[in-house]
């Protein structure tokens, strides 16, 4: 055996195409007479379709082919087919497509689109969440109870809740009864945009024999296949979807998105590819975003700080569809306790349709929304009760022998919050007796995740050698800078003991070559694929040895892999793999064997549906991945303004296999969540429904130079049972704590609390100035008492 | 934007006049970076461009007798934060000019353009109002020059007529000498526009001369006299009377990056500080 490969930084498989330009995007490939896409999207955030003329349009010059919901009145989503390709009968939200136009140029397209005539009749929007929850509010969808739809999402036909998730553990009225003390908070989180670098971009043909084929920037190839001849009601096999290299998904390219109406212009101009290509300012409204959240949270402790009863109240925003959002409702609800255990719990989390942009997956899928809240309530409660935030989580967290909001009981083998916990406090000083300075504060956040999928979602590979003994791994996951690539290389090349320099991972997925993967989601893909990764090897060692055996005369079970070549230990004597992957030749000419190569998948085991009822459940999901952020910050108390000098993360991940890539996923999280945290919400006019920030102008993430100062990344390796060398996901979770962490932090420096991200500076002073008014109204009324834990 | 779009570029100022005067729908161009996104977006469609940047008179950047400095139009930001003379003489000026978007953009972004864009958040404007800047016109009818004082009419807006070329800006060697401080607040702290920019900057003498200048917080770029003239009097002990000056100048709107009353307070805090720092 060489020198072990995972654990080390072997650099990115795809870095050097990716920076000398090599790498091609969708946007970059070249087509033969391509026409070009443009969209009719509604002006109205709410209205029914009267009428859509597109003849006018259809005859201007340039004009290859005109669609609309007239043509196409077909459904899609992934888990609940509440959308059309275009708008029938209604729509639901400002951009919500209505028809859209291909012609020979960009400009003619535009032109042309301006000419297709719809007919509206307004109807009164809804844009908050609690009003559209409301009794007797206007419906978004009155055929919500004819929708098709998976059997663990349950939508509520005549209400505008496309799901309701509840979980019932323990006795929680009883149980708040008797609490010590019970705190009641409310928590609020807007929808927010992924603004990947590259745009959504899909390009469709039929061909004349009326085969599809697409090239997508989209986080799941199969995925896309499988909907698109769902809603087009064609053969898998007759559905071609390749997706190139991706500039940043973030769970905005999951499921499926612009191919449909691609797909549909395709059809009516057979032979001619056709690009859907949205730029900046569409991106932000007329994709997905992320969902917005009003969590209201009960937390009833006793005398020793133990938490008795919990319950969590979550309602999301939809927006104007909830295909895909269903499910993060779902796993917000089995995930609605976060890192703690809490015996009597009262849980539910409810989708809510409204007029707003369509919310979907976004990187956490909706546990950085929960921990939000849950995060600051927990922070709250340690305050109130005079108890360290760090001890007081410690004292409620979960790890072996406890037991989840859904009953299920977590072994040795489950990652260790509480290590997590002690480790950032450490590293940030987050002692109790820590010395203070005023405005200047330390905040603690801890985060959990399991992914978030069908419980037959799987990932295959395969493995086959080229004639030099380059071994070719063909994977779908896309690997859009998580590193994917590499870890698969290094897996392969621990299991098989060849040089990653020998390896080459096709990770540009092609669904007619490619072997299935359900989606890249869910932080899923170095467990997943690498599972199958291991598995294939096997096979291949499998196949190595038995040729090798015969060749040298050997028992296979005397021999080993070393280093690109099969090795017989007692003799000395070795085959190279370059002798044996195409089958191994005797002296007398005979030869045996053959090509060698081996496909494999994994499927998770095990997972057992919610009770219907209780959502109790001894396995929901594959696995949990807990983690806590610490952060330092400085705030100004004249402007409000708020300096993250430094932030802490540690995450148990079971195995660190590239630290080089791990470490970029957790700076790159923690940016991600400081954008969330301080800066970003998409706005909405309460009159128009328009989004009123749709521009890198004037919806702002954060830049470079808002980096933190200091990042400590460390790691906590508890194996995870059926991981590849023990690992388990991590992409998500590095975004999911930072902007309660900051939040915790800002009580701690000057004993203010927001409860509404983003936490802005004009937030921050005001919250200031308010606490300055009650102080003085305090003092004025001659009791001058500051809350516990204030620096003055 | 149009896809017949004209673009010429002379190589004479004269010459542009002359085009831009035979040209009812066209625009002057510099390093576009107002310009083009203006047209993308569909807030303006001129039909012809006038690249300015061929025109080597443009380009120059000149020590005036005077101890002053005239930039040419076409004189990207990245250069004149840079130039000795800015630094030594008109060092506000360069504080300014650094917050404007970020490096790359400034090797593009002209003083100039940002001037004639006119936005309320101009940052160059805020030093060239406290500098006493001059900006030099050439039009059909001759050459002109224009105190800086009088150009901003409010947003978007200038005293230039259609077909006024701004040739150069300067700044007067009797400006030179102002020390102090571009306090800036934005959203973020990379690549974004000001919510609030205060300057403030002295120059040592008896008495001691003020500058006070704010941007993004009225539909011009604005200079406070008044709190000028009061530091003047009374020196930095009188920072807090100054910021209410500066406070009760200033006409802020509610906007994405702030509201009114939030920029309003701004203007005291950073009024203020500026001027303690100098004290
Ligand atoms: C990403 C980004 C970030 C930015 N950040 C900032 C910022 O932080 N602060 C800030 O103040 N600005 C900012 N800007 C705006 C812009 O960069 C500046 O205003 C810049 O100085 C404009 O100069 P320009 O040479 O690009 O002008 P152009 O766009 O070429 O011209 C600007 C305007 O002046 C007119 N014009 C050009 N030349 C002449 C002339 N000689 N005579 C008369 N009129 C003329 C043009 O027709 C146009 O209307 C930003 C812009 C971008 C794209």
């Amino acid at each position: 055996m060489s020198a072990p490969v995972v654990g080390t930084d072997v650099p990115r498989v795809d870095g050097l195409e990716k920076v000398t330009g090599a790498a091609k995007y969708t946007a970059d490939l070249k087509f033969p007479r391509l026409l070009h896409v443009a969209v009719v999207r509604s002006p109205h955030p709410h209205a029914r379709v009267l009428d859509v003329r597109t003849d006018r349009a259809a005859r201007m010059p340039g004009v290859r082919a005109v669609a609309s919901g007239r043509d196409f009145p077909l459904h899609t989503g992934i888990y609940l087919k509440d959308q059309t390709v275009f708008a029938t009968d209604r729509v639901r939200f400002v951009g919500d497509p209505v028809a859209a136009v291909a012609a020979e140029t960009p400009e003619l397209a535009a032109e042309a689109a301006a000419q297709v005539h719809v007919e509206y009749e307004p109807l009164p929007p809804i844009f908050d969440v609690e009003e559209g929850f409301a009794e007797g509010a206007p419906l978004v969808h009155p055929d919500l109870g004819s929708y098709e739809v998976v059997p663990w999402i349950r939508p509520k036909a005549g209400t505008n809740v496309c799901n309701h998730l509840k979980i019932r553990k323990g006795d929680y009225a009883s149980a708040l009864k008797g609490s010590w003390k019970v705190f009641e908070n409310v928590f609020r989180v807007p929808q927010v945009q992924h603004v990947p670098m590259e745009p959504h971009v899909s390009v469709a043909r039929v061909d004349l024999a009326g085969k599809v084929e697409v090239h997508s920037s989209a986080q799941s190839p199969f995925t896309v296949r499988h909907l698109l001849a769902h809603c087009f009601g064609l053969p898998h096999g007759d559905v071609r979807v390749h997706v190139p290299y991706v500039g940043g998904g973030f769970g905005g390219k999951a499921g499926i998105n612009l191919e449909p109406i691609a797909v549909a212009l395709a059809m009516r101009c057979r032979g001619r590819w056709v690009r859907l290509m949205v730029d900046r300012h569409e991106e932000f409204f007329a994709t997905v975003v992320r969902q917005g959240l009003t969590a209201t949270l009960v937390t009833g402790v006793d005398r020793h700080g133990k938490v008795q009863a919990q319950k969590m109240h979550y309602l999301w925003n939809c927006g104007g569809y909830g295909g895909y959002g269903v499910n993060i409702v779902r796993s917000a609800g089995y995930t609605c306790g976060g890192a703690y255990e809490f015996p009597n719990v009262e849980g539910d989390s409810i989708g809510v349709y409204t007029n707003r942009p369509v919310g979907s997956a976004y990187r956490g899928f909706g546990m950085q929304e929960i921990h939000w809240a849950l995060e600051q309530q927990m922070d709250r409660v340690a305050v109130e009760l005079g108890i360290d935030p760090a001890e007081f989580r410690l004292k409620n967290c979960l790890g072996a022998g406890k037991s989840t909001v859904t009953g299920q009981l977590l072994d040795e083998h489950a990652g260790r919050v509480d290590l997590c916990i002690r480790n950032v406090a450490k590293a940030i000083g987050f002692e109790p007796d820590r010395e203070r300075t005023p405005y200047r504060g330390k905040g603690i956040a801890c985060a959990v995740k399991a992914p978030a999928m069908p419980n037959d979602a799987a990932s295959s590979v395969i493995l086959k050698f080229a004639e030099d003994a380059t071994l070719e791994i063909l994977i779908s996951g896309i690997d859009y800078g998580q590193g994917l690539m590499t870890v698969v290389a290094q897996f392969a090349s621990e299991a098989l003991d060849l040089p990653v320099e020998k390896i080459r991972v096709k990770g540009c997925p092609d669904t007619d070559l490619s072997p299935y993967d359900w989606q890249t989601v869910a932080s899923r893909q170095t467990w997943a694929t690498g599972n199958a990764v291991f598995r294939a090897a096997s096979e291949i060692r499998g196949k190595l040895c038995a040729t090798a055996a015969e060749a040298l005369s050997v028992p296979a079970e005397e021999l080993s892999l070393r280093g690109g070549a099969v090795v017989h230990e007692a003799t000395g004597r070795a085959l190279p793999f370059e002798r044996l992957v195409m089958g191994y030749q005797f002296p007398d000419g005979h030869a045996i064997g053959g090509p060698v190569a081996a496909a494999s998948s994994y499927l998770p085991e095990g997972l057992l549906f919610l009770d219907p009822e209780t959502s109790q459940s001894a396995k929901p999901v594959a696995k949990w991945t807990f983690g806590a952020q610490a952060v330092s910050i400085a705030v100004d108390p004249e402007t409000g303004q708020v300096t993250v000098e430094k932030v802490a993360a540690c995450y148990d991940v079971g195995k660190v296999v590239n630290p080089a890539l791990i470490k970029g996923q957790t700076y790159g999280g923690i940016v991600q969540g400081l954008g969330t945290g301080t800066m970003e919400e998409l706005v909405l006019d309460p009159k128009t429904g328009r989004a009123v920030n749709a521009s890198l102008m004037d919806y702002k993430i954060p830049s470079t130079e808002d980096v933190p100062a200091e990042m400590a990344v460390d790691f906590v390796e508890t194996a995870q049972k059926d991981g590849p060398m023990g690992a388990r996901g991590i992409g998500e979770h590095t975004m999911i704590p930072t902007p309660a962490a900051i939040a915790n932090a800002l009580w701690d420096a000057c004993g203010i609390r927001i409860s509404e991200m983003p936490i802005t500076a004009e937030k921050v002073w005001r919250a200031l100035k308010a606490k300055e008014r009650a102080e003085r109204g305090a003092k004025a009324a001659g009791e001058a008492r500051v809350p516990a834990g204030t620096v003055a | 934007m149009p896809v017949d779009l004209d673009y010429l570029s002379p190589s004479a100022v004269d010459d542009a006049v002359a085009l831009r005067a035979s040209r009812p729908s066209a625009a002057f161009l510099l390093g576009g970076t107002d310009l083009l996104p203006q047209m993308r977006s569909g807030r303006r469609s001129p039909e012809t461009l006038i690249d300015l940047k061929r025109i080597p008179e443009l380009h120059e950047i000149r020590e005036n007798e005077d101890g002053g400095l005239s930039v040419g139009a076409a004189v990207p930001l990245a250069d004149v934060e840079t130039h000795p003379v800015v630094l030594s003489r008109f060092p506000l000026l360069a504080e300014c000019s650094k917050t404007v978007g970020a490096w790359p953009l400034r090797q593009r972004a002209t003083l100039a353009g940002n001037v004639c864009n006119a936005s309320p958040a101009a940052d160059t404007a805020v030093a060239l109002l406290a500098l006493d800047a001059v900006v030099n016109v050439a039009s059909t009818t001759g050459r002109l020059a224009m105190a800086i004082s009088e150009l901003f009419l409010g947003p978007g807006q200038t005293a230039l007529m259609a077909g006024d070329l701004v040739t150069e800006i300067v700044l007067p060697g009797a400006a030179a000498g102002f020390r102090g401080s571009y306090q800036r607040l934005s959203r973020r702290k990379g690549m974004d526009l000001a919510t609030v920019g205060v300057l403030v900057g002295k120059r040592d003498g008896a008495p001691a001369s003020w500058r006070v200048a704010l941007a993004a917080v009225a539909p011009t770029p604005l200079r406070v006299a008044a709190a000028e003239e009061l530091l003047a009097a009374k020196g930095a002990s009188a920072a807090r009377e100054a910021a209410e000056l500066a406070v009760a100048a200033c006409r802020p709107i509610t906007d994405l990056r702030g509201s009114a009353e939030y920029r309003r307070e701004m203007v005291g805090v950073l009024v203020r500080r500026g001027v303690e720092s100098l004290g």
